[in-house]
């Protein structure tokens, strides 16, 4: 979606430290000829193909839809990415303009760590230097994400300002981007920030919508009545919904994280109920959770990389304009969403898609059999292995941990003794 | 000309450096930080540069990044409130000035052409907002114009130099010229070797006849010393905090006396 000089309608802009602005400036207009370059596509269709696995399926789910009755259920396989998350589209994307500016090194931030490991593959594949910053909670919640980043040859930097998750990162990796921009890209990781990174994230994801086009008309001769997204930043959102946005009998819903409930704190619903105000910060104009005085609020998912207290310009524009709508779904709605898809269809959903997964099964019963619905199917779960298992109370899983423990110290006293 | 470009330059008449000196409101109390203040003034600071603290502070680095997170952890903060307190020191200290300083998001919050009208009732000459952009700010300048308030442009060693050009002549209260790349203060974002600094001041008076002000990274007297003849007002702010956090007012006076009354 093309902006007005940054802006979708009275969101996004660019408000970034004048130290920033040249950086700013050339990431513009280097994206801008990129994208007319035939020979930057084709290195870039050439890397989603034979790196990332694209083009990702478009699965029919027939036992979930004679479960639910209703709706023809398809899901959009971005799961089936290198990496496990369509994260790695936007990455592969950034790091060849990276090459093309001749910068050395990437930063970024990442919550759960899923945009941070895609970073760090495409890092090591494309030969940059690579810094990831993650807040201190977040590197202790998911310290198997924070060990494939270091074992890729990023380092990883916690940041135990705040709260100490994403949006501490992010503030975090501006800070670096201002020190570091002569040769440093920040590599953001979601259709957020200055512009042009909104319009840039949501290009490289496009992808994934325009995959979905081709593959309904292939499979059932048209376009789907209703697409289902969930929205953290947004950036699966604007890659699915965007080049559905002149189809306008194509409806879309996306799906936020309600949480374990609606006060502050315990949710990251910034674009439905109220819940979010306008703001201005972090770099862009968009809805934000913020208290009365402007400061910007803590927020909760079951879904780290939902877990954030800004939303896409390009979202929170369409959302207003009611060209989407939204919705969310709680935790506990998530977990057994989760739980059907595994049961119903043998895929293992990331907990993060399961949100749209719950926002399309709430209205699947009700929808003609005729009609069909995609869900984007954002990342595979098994990054959650921990948190369903707890989710689900899952008797063994601490047993296993124990073992687990009990053996690898042995191995450790043995390599300590030998 | 504007109220304190004309200050600046009365006040330069009798000294060869002005001094501004960065406090962050409510912290580590609201009490403690206004007697901070009163303290500086006593001692003869030109300039008071009120931080008002944001959650999520960019432009700054970790010294003055964990005074806001401080300031904000236990109390609520509000513009209107600390408006009125600064307001009151300036009228305590009238031989000095006060400049306000924050992020955009607080501001936009409470309103900014309440802020500015505010701003001039209170006497509060100066506006920073470090991530509010000149092209961004079409409605502040009115506003400001609108009420003899001066926005503060801040310029870079690394802003192209048409735009620095451009930014200089726009310059009505006084230029804050960061001294290098990064962010406030000794971090692990301090930028490495630049154009020198003299080039660059040199550069920026060229194209101005606002006063300048430099900051970020003056840390000791030699950075101070080496400012006259080329800048109107050194900015003194995480080295400050540092300081005061290390030995309270006492230290943070040590420091300042240091810097601008030896």
């Amino acid at each position: 979606m093309q902006s007005n000089n940054g802006y979708y309608g009275e969101f996004g802009g660019s408000y970034i430290p004048e130290i920033l602005y040249s950086s700013q400036q050339q990431i513009l207009h280097a994206f801008e000829e990129a994208k007319n370059d035939p020979a930057f596509i084709a290195e870039l269709k050439d890397t989603w193909q034979n790196y990332s696995g694209r083009p990702t399926p478009l699965t029919f789910c027939k036992n979930l839809t004679d479960y639910f009755g209703g709706a023809q259920i398809y899901l959009k396989r971005e799961d089936l990415n290198q990496s496990g998350a369509h994260k790695m589209n936007n990455v592969i994307g950034q790091a060849l303009l990276v090459k093309r500016m001749g910068k050395k090194r990437v930063i970024a931030e990442t919550g759960a760590g899923q945009h941070g490991v895609a970073t760090a593959l495409i890092a090591a594949r494309l030969g940059l230097e690579c810094t990831i910053y993650m807040g201190a909670k977040d590197v202790k919640r998911q310290y198997p994400n924070v060990f494939w980043m270091k074992q890729l040859g990023a380092t990883v930097v916690p940041v135990a300002e705040g709260a100490q998750t994403l949006r501490d990162a992010l503030d975090e990796a501006l800070r670096d981007w201002s020190s570091s921009h002569e040769d440093s890209h920040y590599l953001i990781g979601t259709t957020c920030g200055c512009a042009p990174f909104p319009e840039m994230v949501a290009y490289f994801q496009s992808v994934i919508g325009e995959e979905v086009k081709e593959q309904s008309q292939a499979q059932f001769g048209q376009y789907p009545d209703r697409l289902y997204a969930c929205v953290g930043g947004g950036s699966n959102a604007c890659g699915l919904f965007l080049p559905f946005l002149e189809e306008k009998e194509v409806e879309m819903i996306g799906v936020e994280a309600g949480g374990k409930g609606l006060e502050l704190g315990q949710h990251s619903i910034r674009l439905s109920n109220g819940l979010g105000q306008k703001g201005i910060a972090q770099g862009f104009a968009t809805m934000f959770l913020q208290d009365a005085n402007g400061q910007l609020q803590e927020t909760h998912s079951i879904a780290a990389g939902l877990d954030y207290v800004g939303v896409s310009p390009i979202i929170a524009h369409l959302a207003q304009e009611g060209r989407i709508q939204m919705t969310y779904a709680m935790d506990d709605e998530v977990v057994a969403a989760c739980s059907l898809l595994l049961k119903k269809e043998g895929i293992i959903p990331a907990l993060e898609s399961s949100h749209a997964l719950a926002g399309a099964f709430k209205d699947a019963p009700n929808l003609p059999k005729e009609s069909r619905i995609v869900i984007n199917l954002s990342g595979r779960g098994d990054k959650d292995i921990f948190n369903v298992a707890k989710a689900m109370n899952d008797a063994t899983f601490p047993e296993f941990l124990e073992d687990y423990m009990a053996d690898y110290k042995e191995h450790l006293n043995n390599e300590g003794e030998a | 000309m504007s109220q304190l470009a004309q200050y600046i330059a009365e006040k330069r008449q009798q000294k060869p450096i002005l001094s501004m000196t960065h406090v962050v409101y409510g912290y580590p109390s609201v009490q403690e930080s206004l007697d901070w203040m009163a303290t500086l003034l006593e001692a003869g600071a030109d300039f008071i540069e009120v931080q008002f603290p944001f959650s999520d502070p960019v432009a700054d680095g970790p010294t003055i990044v964990a005074a806001c997170h401080g300031a904000l952890h236990d109390q609520s903060l509000t513009v209107e409130q600390c408006l009125t307190d600064i307001g009151q020191l300036g009228r305590d200290y009238p031989q000095a000035r006060i400049a306000l300083m924050s992020y955009l998001n607080p501001m936009y919050r409470y309103g900014l052409e309440k802020l500015v009208k505010r701003c001039a009732e209170e006497n509060i000459q100066g506006l920073i907002l470090p991530d509010l952009p000149y092209e961004q700010a079409a409605d502040l300048r009115t506003y400001c114009e609108a009420n003899g308030v001066d926005p503060v442009w801040l310029v870079t060693p690394v802003t192209p130099k048409d735009r620095l050009a451009f930014l200089a002549k726009e310059a009505t209260g006084f230029l804050y010229c960061v001294a290098r790349s990064g962010v406030t203060g000794n971090s692990n974002h301090n930028g490495g070797d630049q154009q020198s600094l003299d080039e660059y001041l040199a550069e920026i008076n060229s194209h101005t006849s606002a006063p300048i002000g430099v900051g970020f990274g003056i840390r000791e007297k030699a950075h101070v010393d080496a400012l006259k003849g080329k800048a109107d007002v050194a900015i003194i702010g995480s080295a400050l905090l540092d300081a005061y956090n290390k030995g309270g007012k006492e230290e943070g006076l040590k420091l300042f006396n240091n810097l601008f009354n030896s």
